[in-house]
């Protein structure tokens, strides 16, 4: 009996005739979405079969992914990226959470302005940034991070140029920058949440971390599941940074696999490894996903 | 007037769907054929101007801003081109510094790339092993061949028995120096200019440059990819002038190799060089060596005596736009200093014009036509002028001609230093397969570089690295293709 219901229901939706017109109107996003996502997808699949050369590829079975699984370096970039994300993502959202309890209490109007100082950065262009961040860390005397520890008595450290800070300079630039987004998604779902919660809890005598212990942190559960996996998957992917900042180095000290993939496909020409790769880091961040929504995902509900 | 208004959508969402297809479509048509009949091109392809039943033609170029005033000259490039060569249209992209390499790999890798593009004679067996270079040895005439001068100059841009474009000028990459600090320090600069000097003397100058703490004694940029310049620079004085020797064995394993990377680690203990000289970048030791923060700089290219000069001029004036803090500086050209008595090298740079093709087999007219235009913009008016800009050196009987009437107000003792060194300039060497050069490029920039940078920041003892170069090139080219000596 629920089918008939259901195509009665779609009838009423689209009416006779109406599927034509239906599939004229998503046919820019469908061809948008099959030239610029799947077709890519699926030519990067073939491709890592192939030692790629523009007047002709050569089937080469699974040597690309043997020898990027062989490849130290692609380890060496796994472990930096793993490194790297563990480092940002959690810090990141703990600090977009805090900012946007902040916020919170504001009026409109200046919740509004500090919600547009902290995405400013996202709107700046990511080169821009990385200037400004090459002129913090100038490794001389007079660099600005240089000159403020400087105050304490340490001495000027080559920030990007050795292997024990580099990593870390990369992870204080995300963690100083970039929380916009963040900080919007968080303050729309505490915003809501309704006011009589807090109310009943005022009632029952509870301070400001008994609320956010038992009100605030299980509504925002959905809202940081969400933001864990995208922080994570972009977290994976990232390039730029490495890339203007550090090139990779020193000793490939901050060689991520993004930029690993980046360097093999436009440096080297190698875009039979470069897809190979592409695919397993695919699989991982896809795994990682999975691990994420099963370990924190079973009591929320979108 | 809803049937209309789904009429009007559809028509749009059609159009916005046929818009994103046409733009991905495949427009490689510039590298297949002239653009008009088949009927051959008549005479010489060197002739000062084409029969008139000559097929109509555009060669395409990506050009980045050679020299300083070279991109306000395209429009005048393309039509004296033209005028010319009145069948032929040169239709130059401009490019910038920053994005050259991006666009033309992107280009190449699409199976479109340009006709020509102006590259490094570096480049050449980066791009031959993708099968995209298009040799023009059939297509160039005795004139053109013969209008190099010195000849070998045709060699950088070989590869095998192919010619694969036209260089456009040769510059020498050393050193230079502070007049004022070198003579503090008491460095006789003359003496080495017309001499050359070893390391152990450099190392005793360089020191004594930097002995009153006021400044360092040698800063060489070293960020990034420049640690390659620095490492290649100074291990073409120490017996390694390529990174193949003349056997074809990886010469970077040579006993000579760990005596530079001693040196490298000796110059920044010594205090002579800034234990952070692994972030100095180009721009950085730049404006070090203006700001008088240090007696020699590196790389050096003969231009800098412009940019010096240029600089000093602003302060004189007062001219708010000079580089802050900077001092008055006179520009001198020295040489690298060699290891191990090793016979100098000069690190030439031989850059030019390369010839690409497309997906589709060229036409011989079209060979034809792209040589002209590459030689075109390599020889004459056009290299005189860039050359002039650049401070660099004319390797066409041409340009010389073309280049006497301009002036051109440079320092004798610098010009006959680097005239000096173009004597010992590395050879071309079109005898190594393209294939071993781009493993010995990746061997560079997986392993040399890396290990460079770590060295640099005191990470890493020479001998580690050492033996970590050692261990990359057994396993990419055998222990019978490498040298141990």
């Amino acid at each position: 009996m629920a089918q008939p219901a259901t195509k009665t229901y779609k009838k009423r939706m689209i009416k006779d005739g109406d599927w034509a017109w239906a599939y004229a109107f998503i046919a820019v996003a469908l061809v948008v979405y099959a030239l610029f996502t799947a077709y890519p997808v699926v030519s990067a699949f073939l491709i890592s079969f192939q030692e790629y050369k523009p007047l002709g590829s050569t089937y080469i079975g699974l040597d690309n992914y043997a020898e990027t699984l062989r490849d130290d370096l692609f380890w060496k970039s796994i472990r930096n990226t793993i490194k790297y994300t563990v480092l940002t993502v959690p810090v990141n959202l703990l600090i977009s959470f805090v900012i946007a309890i902040l916020i919170l209490p504001l009026r409109k109007r200046l919740q509004t302005t500090f919600k547009a100082v902290y995405y400013l950065p996202a709107v700046a262009s990511g080169v821009t940034m990385s200037v400004v961040w090459l002129w913090i860390y100038d490794p001389l005397p007079e660099g600005i991070l240089n000159q403020l520890i400087g105050f304490f008595g340490i001495h000027n450290q080559n920030w990007l140029g050795t292997s024990d800070t580099s990593m870390f300079s990369l992870v204080l630039m995300s963690w100083l920058s970039s929380h916009g987004t963040s900080i919007i998604i968080y303050l729309a779902a505490l915003l809501g949440i309704d006011d009589s919660y807090y109310e009943a809890a005022e009632l029952d005598g509870a301070n400001f971390l008994q609320k956010l212990r038992y009100i605030v942190l299980p509504f925002l559960k959905p809202t940081t599941l969400f933001l864990l996996v995208t922080g994570v998957i972009g977290s994976f992917q990232v390039f730029q940074n490495a890339f203007l900042m550090t090139g990779g180095g020193p000793d490939n000290a901050t060689t991520m696999v993004g930029l690993l993939i980046f360097n093999n496909a436009f440096k080297y020409f190698e875009f039979g490894e470069a897809a190979a790769q592409s695919l397993i880091l695919t699989v991982i961040i896809a795994t990682i996903a999975l691990i994420q929504f099963k370990a924190f995902g079973k009591d929320v509900e979108y | 007037m809803k049937s209309r208004k789904k009429v009007l959508t559809s028509i749009l969402a059609t159009t916005l769907s046929l818009s994103v297809l046409a733009a991905c479509g495949n427009n490689n048509n510039n590298n297949a054929s002239p653009s008009a009949s088949d009927s051959p091109s008549s005479g010489s392809p060197a002739a000062s101007s084409a029969a008139p039943e000559a097929a109509k033609d555009t060669i395409t170029a990506l050009l980045p801003p050679i020299s300083p005033k070279y991109q306000e000259s395209i429009a005048q490039i393309e039509k004296d081109f033209n005028a010319l060569y009145p069948n032929l249209t040169l239709k130059i992209e401009p490019a910038g510094w920053e994005d050259m390499t991006q666009k033309l790999d992107t280009q190449v890798n699409a199976g479109s790339p340009p006709d020509i593009a102006f590259i490094g004679s570096s480049s050449i067996p980066k791009y031959l092993e993708q099968g995209m270079l298009m040799d023009i040895t059939d297509s160039v005439t005795p004139e053109m061949i013969a209008d190099y001068n010195p000849a070998v100059t045709l060699d950088y841009m070989k590869s095998g028995a192919g010619l694969y474009g036209f260089p456009a000028y040769m510059v020498v990459h050393s050193i230079g120096g502070n007049k004022q600090y070198l003579e503090e320090a008491g460095v006789d600069w003359k003496k080495v200019q017309q001499e050359g000097w070893t390391y152990e003397q450099f190392r005793e100058a360089i020191k004594s440059g930097a002995a009153g703490g006021k400044h360092y004694g040698f800063v060489f940029a070293t960020a990034g990819v420049a640690a390659r310049d620095y490492l290649t620079i100074l291990a073409k004085n120490a017996g390694m002038a390529d990174p193949f020797t003349k056997d074809l064995k990886f010469a970077y394993t040579s006993k000579n190799y760990l005596e530079v990377l001693k040196a490298v680690r000796q110059m920044i203990d010594d205090g002579s060089m800034p234990k952070e000289l692994s972030s100095v970048d180009a721009g950085k030791r730049w404006n070090m060596f203006l700001t008088g923060q240090t007696m020699i700089t590196g790389k050096g290219l003969a231009t800098f005596e412009n940019s010096a000069k240029a600089n000093n001029a602003k302060l004189e004036a007062n001219d708010g736009s000079a580089v802050k803090d900077s001092i008055k500086v006179d520009y001198i050209v020295l040489p690298v200093p060699t290891f191990a008595g090793a016979q100098p090298v000069s690190t030439t740079v031989i850059d030019g014009y390369v010839t690409f093709r497309g997906k589709k087999e060229p036409t011989a007219e079209h060979k034809a036509n792209v040589a002209k235009a590459a030689y075109y913009l390599a020889s004459g008016k056009v290299a005189a002028v860039t050359n002039n800009d650049l401070f660099a050196s004319h390797i066409t009987e041409s340009a010389k001609a073309a280049a006497a009437s301009l002036t051109i107000e440079r320092s004798a003792e610098n010009l006959a230093a680097v005239e000096r060194m173009l004597t010992f300039a590395t050879p071309p060497r079109p005898d190594i397969p393209a294939e071993l050069s781009a493993k010995a490029i990746k061997l560079e920039d997986e392993v040399i570089i890396p290990k460079m940078q770590a060295l640099l920041a005191n990470e890493i003892t020479p001998e580690k690295m050492y033996d970590e170069v050692m261990k990359a090139a057994v396993k990419e080219f055998g222990a019978d293709g490498v040298v141990q000596d």
